[in-house]
């Protein structure tokens, strides 16, 4: 402990030493006669948030305030209160949003899931408008260079593209974040967004022919990639009909089980289409017969009933749920 | 404790109950610092702690009537000098740090009622036994209007907020207990859940976004509340549902990985609370026997830390938010000793009946 006086954590003058806060009183926190399930609280929290209440319940609107405001989010980062104020702040004092815009950066670097952050970064882009478009999608675009699967920074970006556009590539951006990683969901999830959203694209309807062929390639490459089969069926979203005709589906199913490795995603998707309508000819029967054990009970004439069983097989983990699914299976005639 | 250096080296087979008393009451008797961070939500952290207790069957060791004291503290009372349609949420603060006292008159200039703060002192309230038909359920209900917005969604606090489906939930959840829907409507919010629904059966936090554990059960459980789901609809003969059932069927049982946890959202990691936000939707829907339960509880006792408490991962240190959703995923699976828990409200099924 004594060698630690260098630490930088000492070098913090305390606000009550500090001579520009000397004409504030600081409002303590009122904990009641009996509280319960209480924090221990630092003094440096505690020293903050009281002169943060001082000068909160003055509505004092000064620079000294905004300076506060940054010292108690440092301390809590998701207090709403604090941000709101500091918004007042902001917008009473006409500070330049472009700076306010790295203090959110700086906040961000340290803890960047944090909902009052990126609802704080949301406001700031609102006010500046238009102009904001390209370093907001800069920004998402850097915390999801650390962290993929970011969700805040997903959703602000989706937020981006919405009110401030900047769609025009965001399908390429897609397409780079899946060549890095084909199991990022994030980015599949980004990529039904952009195609279903983009005001560039034409829809769904449009972009069904070109994004079947690149996730069966995905789903070729990696069978076992849950993501890539769930967006194939979401390029179907509502069209069953066209989802159990089209042979693209139920070929690439096929072609997985043949391989006879990482097939659990097709079987369960032609276990769906026929559950849909689709009727099997003698290639699929083939190749289940091919994936039956010795062990599997009985002989069963009904492809879907086999396809359970197999599954109850591979899949242990949810062996009850294909058991269920078995048993409400049309009964064969 | 002379066992724990023996026990920590030895494979864990057995939640160990008392231990993890032991850890919820430290918590209540002082939450340590790095909480601080937290303060904000104050009384979220409180339900953390109170609840665990009550899973855990120790309610006895809560003062409730000091907790009840404490809780009713943190609420913002219309006054009468308040106009109830001025835009604000008459609800309960969620911690002291933003909470002044009234002018002369009576009025509350500072008021920072926040739905999830709400929905916790609502939730601590009924697991302390306090009656909260003597609440002015009227005032809150009729004032949380103000928060709905015109796609459904809820912000949290009228001086505005992020909205999404998480407060949905808590507003569900609160209507729910105050047994009071004026604060709501209902038809709306129902169609912002629907499309929350994501492609692969899942819900995201808001329309378009990515599929997530939480999200799921916000929706799921709000639609429970306000009865739009039918408790245990996998039994029943007939699956037509609002929403489509059978994918997110298939979507949320695909969360349990190959290590018996289940996890947030496809190919990313398993994580203890998740055990709960999708086991509680698998609860709702009566699907806990689709998965791998053993391999569940497997999973969760390798997160066990050896002085109580749970932590997200193997092997990390425990912490209050992954104790709690540790201690809710074995009351799901029905652990001896535990309380029974009311999945779509979060409190043991006590609390809720009000027993
Ligand atoms: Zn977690």
């Amino acid at each position: 402990m004594a060698g630690k006086i260098e630490d930088e954590s000492n070098d913090r003058v305390p606000l009550r030493l500090r001579p520009e806060w000397s004409d504030v009183t600081p409002i303590p926190q009122n904990n009641g006669p009996n509280p319960v399930v209480p924090i221990n609280y630092s003094e440096e929290f505690s020293e903050v948030m009281d002169y943060f209440r001082a000068v909160y319940f003055a509505n004092e609107l000064s620079s000294r305030a905004l300076s506060l405001t940054a010292e108690a989010i440092s301390l809590n980062a998701g207090n709403y209160t604090v941000w709101h104020f500091r918004r007042s702040l902001l917008e009473s004092l006409k500070v330049d949003l472009h700076v306010e815009r790295e203090f959110v950066e700086r906040v961000a670097s340290g803890n960047s899931k944090n909902y009052q952050i990126w609802h704080h970064r949301r406001w700031v882009a609102e006010k500046l408008g238009l102009e904001a478009r390209n370093s907001e999608l800069e920004f998402t675009k850097k915390i999801l260079s650390i962290d993929a699967k970011h969700y805040h920074a997903w959703s602000h970006r989706q937020w981006v593209l919405q009110t401030l556009g900047g769609w025009e590539d965001e399908l390429n951006y897609c397409s780079e974040l899946l060549a890095e990683d084909i199991f990022n969901n994030s980015a599949w999830n980004q990529r039904y967004f952009v195609i279903t959203r983009s005001p560039f694209l034409g829809g769904i309807k449009a972009m069904r022919e070109s994004e079947v062929l690149y996730t069966i390639e995905a789903i070729i490459s990696y069978p076992e990639n849950e993501s890539s089969w769930r967006y194939l069926r979401g390029l179907y979203k509502d069209e069953a009909t066209l989802y159990v005709n089209d042979t693209q589906v139920s070929s690439v199913c096929l072609k997985i089980l043949r391989t006879k490795s990482n097939y659990l995603f097709a079987l369960s998707t032609l276990l769906d289409l026929i559950c849909l309508g689709y009727q099997p000819n003698e290639d699929f029967r083939d190749a289940i017969e091919a994936l039956r054990t010795s062990d599997n009970e009985e002989q069963d004439s009904d492809i879907a009933r086999t396809i359970c069983s197999i599954l109850e097989q591979v899949d242990p983990i949810r062996v009850n749920y294909w058991v269920w699914r078995k048993s409400r299976l049309p009964q064969a005639a | 404790m002379s066992s724990s250096e023996e026990a920590s080296s030895m494979e864990t087979t057995t939640i160990d109950k008392d231990l993890h008393v032991t850890f919820a009451q430290m918590m209540y008797h002082l939450l340590p610092n790095p909480y601080e961070s937290q303060e904000i939500n104050h009384l979220t952290l409180a339900y953390f702690v109170i609840s665990s207790l009550d899973i855990l069957n120790s309610l006895h060791l809560v003062e409730k009537e000091a907790v009840a004291n404490w809780v009713l503290s943190f609420q913002v009372q219309r006054g009468t000098t308040n106009d109830p349609n001025n835009g604000q949420f008459y609800g309960f603060h969620g911690s002291k740090t933003s909470q002044f006292p009234p002018d002369e008159n009576g009025v509350f200039h500072h008021n920072n009622s926040h739905l999830a703060s709400t929905y916790c002192a609502l939730a601590i309230l009924k697991i302390v036994g306090y009656d909260l038909s003597s609440l002015d359920s009227e005032s809150m209900s009729s004032s949380m209007k103000n928060l709905q917005q015109p796609d459904g969604s809820f912000m949290p606090i009228h001086i505005g907020g992020e909205t999404d489906l998480r407060f949905v939930y808590c507003a569900a959840a609160i209507c729910f207990m105050l047994d009071n829907w004026n604060g709501m409507d209902k038809e709306k919010v129902k169609d912002y859940i629907l499309n929350c629904q994501s492609y692969d059966g899942g819900f995201g936090l808001v329309p378009g976004a990515e599929s997530h554990g939480g999200a799921t059960y916000c929706a799921i459980a709000s639609l429970r509340l306000m009865g739009y789901v039918e408790d245990n609809v996998l039994s029943s003969c007939n699956l037509s549902s609002l929403i489509d059932l059978p994918l997110l069927l298939d979507w949320i049982l695909q969360r349990q990985g190959t290590d018996g946890g289940f996890q947030g959202r496809p190919n990313k990691s398993t994580d203890t609370c998740y055990a709960f936000w999708i086991g509680g939707v698998l609860r709702i829907l009566g699907g806990c026997n689709f998965v791998d339960n053993k391999a569940l509880r497997g999973f969760l006792l390798s997160c066990q830390y050896k002085y109580g408490g749970f932590s997200k991962f193997p092997g990390d240190f425990p912490d209050l938010y992954h104790s709690y959703y540790g201690f809710a995923a074995f009351s799901l699976l029905e652990e001896s000793g535990l309380k029974s828990l009311c999945s779509e409200l979060g409190i043991t099924n006590m609390a809720a009946n009000g027993v």
